[in-house]
Order: structure tokens, then C-alpha cells, then sequence
């Protein structure tokens, strides 16, 4: 793979990852599929633009394929691997036990650590856990083996178990810290773009669904996309989308940690608003499990929450701008 | 010509000229004293050099990419040196007339305009004809050497600082529809036009209602084919849609960081605050990004569309979202508050209410998005 990608090769390699993704959605099925095709190389090349294409995909086409450890590990100059399975805070950072009020947080302490977060299906066939602990001088990097921990979590609202909840302890003598120059803000950054891709690309699909339902569905004599109540829905979802994704694409290279926030929270809410147009113009047929509709639901409500949601960005993006007092322009012609 | 330099230099010329181009007057200012101020603005961006890139050399400019004209704009209207109002004229009017009129025309009445020496204004819409533009009646009937317009226009932004109009008229049989339509350049002067100010709800005298009773225009002032305005008006559209856009979202940048500065000064750092205003700045960060790659689109030789009604809605979106914020985060400023730092605020804030009314409303712009970006077929 050399340093140079084009768009057309990029575009090929969008049509195969789909292809395998669509094949095999379910979690950790398109792996291997995935890394044949060259994803690694693609990521150490690309970071960027292999992630956009990589994560529109996992969008448009459903599947629970486990690339955000990779997009992390990248992130974090840790060589890649398929060993290595990430667990996302479940808060910005994960917290120590039982910190004693007005004391720095200690990460080298002697009681278990509590380790609260998400992890994708990878955890079952992990050797290595890595994640963000707070630690004296700030958010510190860390890592611990992953046996104990197959098998377990709560799945919850998606059906094809993207990701699981973990609550557990961990000895603070299993901990290593990472060696690496690497900081974990540039890691949430690259997550972030990376899941905003992966939301426009599913917020795409619920659209589409809805406009093709819309346009065959008949009423009152009339396709129910001639009303101009559901034509509307319709056009707001489309144009949060392409505010959306604009910002996403802006990101594509070494993205300001602000600019990577906003892609996200932007993303989040333009699916969540597509979602539920769509599902409003779907109706009935929406509700039910036979129409795959809820599977992109379920999926959106759970890529949302990872690594900051559309509700709780705001307020840390405008806790940032009251910190520096202006507004930074960030994109410029 | 890179934009990163012509940046700099042009805020290095903004930086060391500032006291000539800041505002003389406190706040807002008259209506007189910001299209004198704005006059004043143009002929040092002229005269600098400045403000004749972006524009072809035919009319007087430096040539170069139009995101020259953009830069230009933008860091005018970030430091409020002037408002982007008038500035919104010549982005939306020259490059059509350029684009349609008669190169002698072009020549001669596009200089001047780009100068500031001379205003124009739009008289498009009529007290019948808002959303429905292709139902206007102004007529234009064929005489010795020119037409002969007689009609009503209204909501004309400017007429009574204005030298010219670009009047879309009716040519065509009545219901001809937007197969009809003539459009012509004329002059404000002209005997028979005579107009009365409309005062909005923001105590300003914007635009006017304009008469027109047996004005004589010459047939070199015809901008396009006869019976072909439609097919101009559709492209000006576009055009107040890319530049105009970006420059006013300078502006509401500036109000933005004006807000956050506000509340990170009065301690005001609560949940409720730093929400607000990150989605604020998030919907002004949308619209950014989008006008960004329309102008880039722009500049690269393609023709804009239909698209840029997404451009039209996220603006409006964030304009109103941002004044919306202002309103709940300074508690009372907008309904009661002295002073001129108040005085702007609620300027700006009854303002932002005309977003989503001009330059087509939001609901024709997801019809248009309905249409022709999701192809969702007719309307019943």
C-alpha cells in the first residue's frame, strides 16, 4: 500500500468493504474479511480517509463489524492488531474507586480500580484491554489482559450486540501503563470523526428507506410523498445531514479535537432526527421487527452515546468556547 | 493567487488602516450614516487593490478566483467595518449582469458599483408575486428603442440609495408564467419611477415599494434574452446563496464570539449556558462547512443549483438559533435593556425573525430539497 490514496482506489475499496460488511453484519463476522482486504495497510497510510470510508460503510450497510479499536489504537500509535480491544469510558474517564473528596485522583493505588465503559464483541477474542484511567497528572493510558472479561456485559437495546456494557474490578497490580507519545484527546478525536462517519452513513440509510416507502405507499389516492407534511421530514433529515457530513469531511485530516466534537454531536443529531422522521413516515411497517428499519434505530441510539452523544457535546463544546472566550472559526476557505 | 496570503495581507492592511475603516458612528448607526460608512469601506478596498480581485478585468478588476472576493468579505464584515446588507448587493447583482448583460454595459456600470461610488438594488418580488415569483406582472412593452415598464415591485432593498435596478417584467403574454419574463437594467432616475420606504418591524427603512408608470428603458439595457429572465433570476439565486451567505455568516460568527465573551465574562458558566451556546456554535459550524465547499464548487467551474437551498435553511437555522441564545443567556437585554450594546442585540435579534421569509422562504426551500434533491415527485 503506498502512502498516496486516490479517490478512485478509495472508491473501490468502499464498494468491497460494503459488500463484505453486507454479507456478514453481525458482530465481529466481517473482521477477517475486512483485514484481507487490506485494512490495516489502508489505515496506516490513510488514517483519515481510510476511517470515513471504513465507518460510512459500517453505516450504510448495518454491519457491527469491530473497527473503532483499530481507528483508537491508530490514534494512539499502537501497532495494529487484532488483539487489542478498547474500552470506551463510559464518562470521559473512567473512575478510580472511592477517591477520597479533595484528593487528587491516584491511578498507582493498591485497591481494585473500577472500570465502568463500553466494549465492542472484539472483547471475547481479545488478548489486550486498553483504556483511560484518571490518573495523578491527568487522563492516564493503560492496559490489562482481557480473559476475565470474555463473555460478559450487558448488550441492551441492540439486537447485534455492536457493543456491551462492562462494570468490574479490576487489581491495580494487573495494570500496565502505555508507553506511548501519544495523547488520549487525539484518540477521541480520531473516534469521533470516525463514528460521525458512521452515523451519516446510517442517518443515509433511514432515509432512503423512508423516501422509497413514501413514494410507493398510497393514500387517499396519492403517494403519501406528495403531502407536504411528510415532504418536509423528509428534506430536514437531508439537509442535517449534509450540514453533518460537511463538518465530518473537514475532519478528514488531523482534525482540531473541537472540530472532531463538533462532527460528532452534529452527526448524532442529525440521525437521531432522521431516525425519527423516518420512522414517522415508515409508520406502521417502521414498528415492526420484520421491516429492518429498527435495526438502524437501535444502532443509532448506541453509536450516539460512544465517546460523547448529540445531548451531552453541546455543553462540553460550550464549556470549551467559554474557556477561550471566543468562538474560533476553525474551517477556513 | 494563494488564500492564505492574500489573507494576510488583507488583514494586515485591515489592521494597519483600521481607524480609517472602523464605523465613525457608536452601534448601528442611520441607515445614512452605514451606507455612507459602507461607500467609504468599498472605494479603500478599491483603492488598495483589495476589492478588485475576484472580479474580472473587463469591469475593472484584478481577475483571480472568486474566493478572493469571499476573503474579502468575510474579514470586512468579522470586524464589522461595515454591514453585510448593502455588500449583499453587488455579490448577488454583478456576476449575473456580468454573465448576461451586453459586455459595454457591464463595462461601463460595473465599475462604479464595485467602487461603492454607486448602489443598486433587486426588483424582483411583487405585492402578488413573493414565493409564486413566476406570476409577476410588471409589464415591458416594446417601444422606439427600448420598453416602456409599467407595474408595482416591492420589498426593494436600498432603492433610495440606489443609481440602478435589475427589474425582472412581464414580456410575455399575462400567465406566460416564467416563460414571459424580461429582465432590465434601470435607472433609478428614470422619469415615472417614484418609490415609498417600508419601515420594518427593527425601526429600519430597508426596502421600499416602487412604482413604475411609463418608464422608458433602452434596449441595450437588456440583460439576457428577451422573454429569457427567468433563466437569470434562477442564476442569481445561487450566487446570493455562496458568497453573500458565507460574508453574512461572518457577521453572525462575530455576534457568536460577541455572546460567548459575554457570558464567559459575567461567570455565567452553567450547564444550561455552555449548552446553549455549543449548539449555537455547532448550527453556525454546519452552515460554515456546507458554504465552504459550495464556494469551492464555485470557484472550480461548477454550476450551482438547487443545492444551495440546504445552504439557505442551515443559515437561517443558525441565525435564528444564535439570536434565540442571546435572548435566553442575557436575561431581559433584548426586551428591556438601554444602552448600545443592547441596542445591537435587539436589532439583530428582531432581524433574524426576516431569515426564514427572504430570499425564498424556508418552507419553498424544502419543497425545492423535496423535489429536486430527494426527487419525491409532485405535490398533491
Amino acid at each position: 500500500m503506498t502512502e498516496h490514496i486516490d479517490a478512485d482506489d478509495l472508491a473501490l475499496m468502499a464498494a468491497s468493504f460494503e459488500a463484505v460488511m453486507a454479507e456478514a453484519p453481525g458482530p465481529g463476522e466481517a473482521d477477517q474479511a475486512l483485514y484481507d482486504l487490506g485494512w490495516g495497510e489502508l489505515l496506516a497510510a490513510a488514517p483519515g480517509p481510510a476511517a470515513a470510508m471504513a465507518f460510512s460503510a459500517l453505516g450504510t450497510t448495518g454491519s457491527a463489524a469491530t473497527l473503532l479499536e483499530d481507528v483508537v489504537a491508530h490514534a494512539l500509535g499502537l501497532p495494529f492488531s487484532p488483539d487489542v480491544c478498547v474500552l470506551i469510558p463510559d464518562t470521559f474517564h473512567a473512575i478510580p474507586a472511592a477517591p477520597q473528596p479533595g484528593e487528587p485522583r491516584i491511578f498507582n493505588q493498591e485497591e481494585p480500580l473500577e472500570v465502568d465503559g463500553l466494549v465492542s464483541s472484539r472483547i471475547d477474542r481479545a488478548a489486550t484491554v486498553v483504556t483511560v484511567m484518571d490518573g495523578k497528572y491527568g487522563p492516564e493510558l493503560t492496559s490489562f489482559e482481557a480473559g476475565f472479561l470474555r463473555g460478559r456485559g450487558a448488550t441492551g437495546v441492540d439486537p447485534a450486540h455492536a457493543y456491551r456494557h462492562l462494570s468490574v474490578r479490576v487489581a491495580a497490580h494487573f495494570l500496565t501503563p502505555l508507553e506511548t507519545e501519544a495523547t488520549w484527546e487525539s484518540a477521541v478525536a480520531a473516534a469521533r470523526v470516525a463514528l460521525a462517519h458512521q452515523l451519516i452513513g446510517g442517518a443515509r440509510w433511514m432515509l432512503a428507506e423512508a423516501r422509497q416507502h413514501a413514494l410507493d405507499r398510497v393514500q387517499f389516492g396519492h403517494p403519501v410523498a406528495s403531502f407536504q407534511s411528510i415532504r418536509h421530514k423528509l428534506a430536514e433529515s437531508l439537509v442535517q445531514i449534509e450540514g453533518a457530513a460537511s463538518v465530518a469531511e473537514a475532519c478528514l485530516h488531523d482534525p482540531d479535537p473541537l472540530l472532531a466534537g463538533l462532527a460528532k454531536s452534529l452527526a448524532g443529531q442529525a440521525a437521531l432526527t432522521t431516525a425519527t422522521h423516518a420512522q414517522q413516515v415508515l409508520a406502521g411497517m417502521g414498528f415492526t421487527a420484520e421491516h429492518r428499519f429498527h435495526l438502524w434505530l437501535k444502532r443509532t441510539l448506541v453509536v450516539d452515546t460512544l465517546f460523547g452523544s448529540a445531548n451531552s457535546l453541546p455543553a462540553e463544546i460550550g464549556r470549551d468556547l467559554l474557556t477561550r472566550g471566543t468562538a474560533p472559526r476553525l474551517i477556513q476557505l | 493567487m494563494d488564500l492564505e496570503t492574500f489573507r494576510r495581507d488583507l488583514t494586515d492592511w485591515l489592521d494597519a488602516n483600521a481607524d480609517d475603516l472602523t464605523p465613525p458612528y457608536e452601534g448601528f448607526g442611520s441607515m445614512d450614516e452605514q451606507m455612507a460608512h459602507y461607500a467609504h469601506v468599498k472605494r479603500a478596498l478599491f483603492d488598495a487593490g483589495f476589492g478588485r480581485y475576484g472580479w474580472p478585468e473587463s469591469v475593472g478588476g484584478l481577475g483571480g478566483s472568486p474566493l478572493l472576493r469571499a476573503i474579502v468579505g468575510e474579514e470586512a464584515n468579522l470586524r464589522g467595518l461595515t454591514d453585510p446588507n448593502p455588500w449583499t448587493m453587488i455579490e448577488v447583482l454583478a456576476p449575473t449582469v456580468i454573465e448576461f448583460a451586453q459586455p459595454e454595459i457591464s463595462a461601463r456600470f460595473v465599475p462604479p458599483f464595485m467602487r461603492g461610488d454607486e448602489m443598486w438594488c433587486q426588483g424582483f418580488s411583487e405585492p402578488d408575486a413573493g414565493s409564486d415569483l413566476a406570476s409577476l406582472s410588471c409589464r415591458a412593452t416594446k417601444t422606439d428603442g427600448g420598453w416602456l415598464v409599467s407595474g408595482q415591485k416591492i420589498w426593494t432593498s436600498f432603492i433610495q440609495y440606489s443609481s440602478r435596478c435589475v427589474l425582472l417584467t412581464r414580456t410575455g403574454e399575462p400567465g406566460s408564467a416564467h416563460r414571459g419574463i424580461t429582465a432590465l437594467l434601470v435607472d433609478v432616475d428614470s422619469p415615472g419611477v417614484s418609490y415609498s420606504p417600508i419601515e420594518t418591524m427593527h425601526g429600519r427603512l430597508d426596502f421600499a415599494e416602487v412604482h413604475y408608470d411609463e418608464v422608458f428603458v433602452p434596449e441595450d439595457r437588456l440583460i439576457g434574452e428577451e422573454n429569457g429572465g427567468w433563466q437569470m433570476a434562477m442564476d442569481i439565486l445561487p450566487y446570493e446563496r455562496s458568497t453573500t451567505f458565507w460574508q453574512r455568516g461572518a457577521l453572525l460568527h462575530r455576534r457568536l464570539s460577541d455572546l460567548v465573551a459575554q457570558v464567559s465574562a459575567s461567570g455565567n458558566h452553567s450547564d444550561t449556558a455552555a449548552k446553549t451556546l455549543g449548539q449555537a456554535y455547532q448550527s453556525l459550524m454546519a452552515f460554515r462547512s456546507r458554504s465552504r465547499d459550495t464556494q469551492h464548487r464555485l470557484d472550480s467551474g461548477q454550476q450551482l443549483g438547487v443545492e444551495t437551498s440546504i445552504d439557505k435553511i442551515l443559515i437561517t437555522t443558525a441565525e435564528q438559533q444564535l439570536f434565540e441564545a442571546v435572548r435566553n443567556l442575557l436575561p431581559g437585554v433584548i426586551e428591556f435593556h438601554e444602552g448600545l450594546t443592547a441596542a445591537r442585540w435587539r436589532t439583530d435579534y428582531l432581524y433574524s425573525k426576516a431569515a426564514s421569509i427572504y430570499g425564498g422562504t424556508s418552507e419553498v426551500q424544502r419543497n425545492i430539497v423535496a423535489r429536486r434533491l430527494l426527487d419525491l415527485g409532485p405535490e398533491s
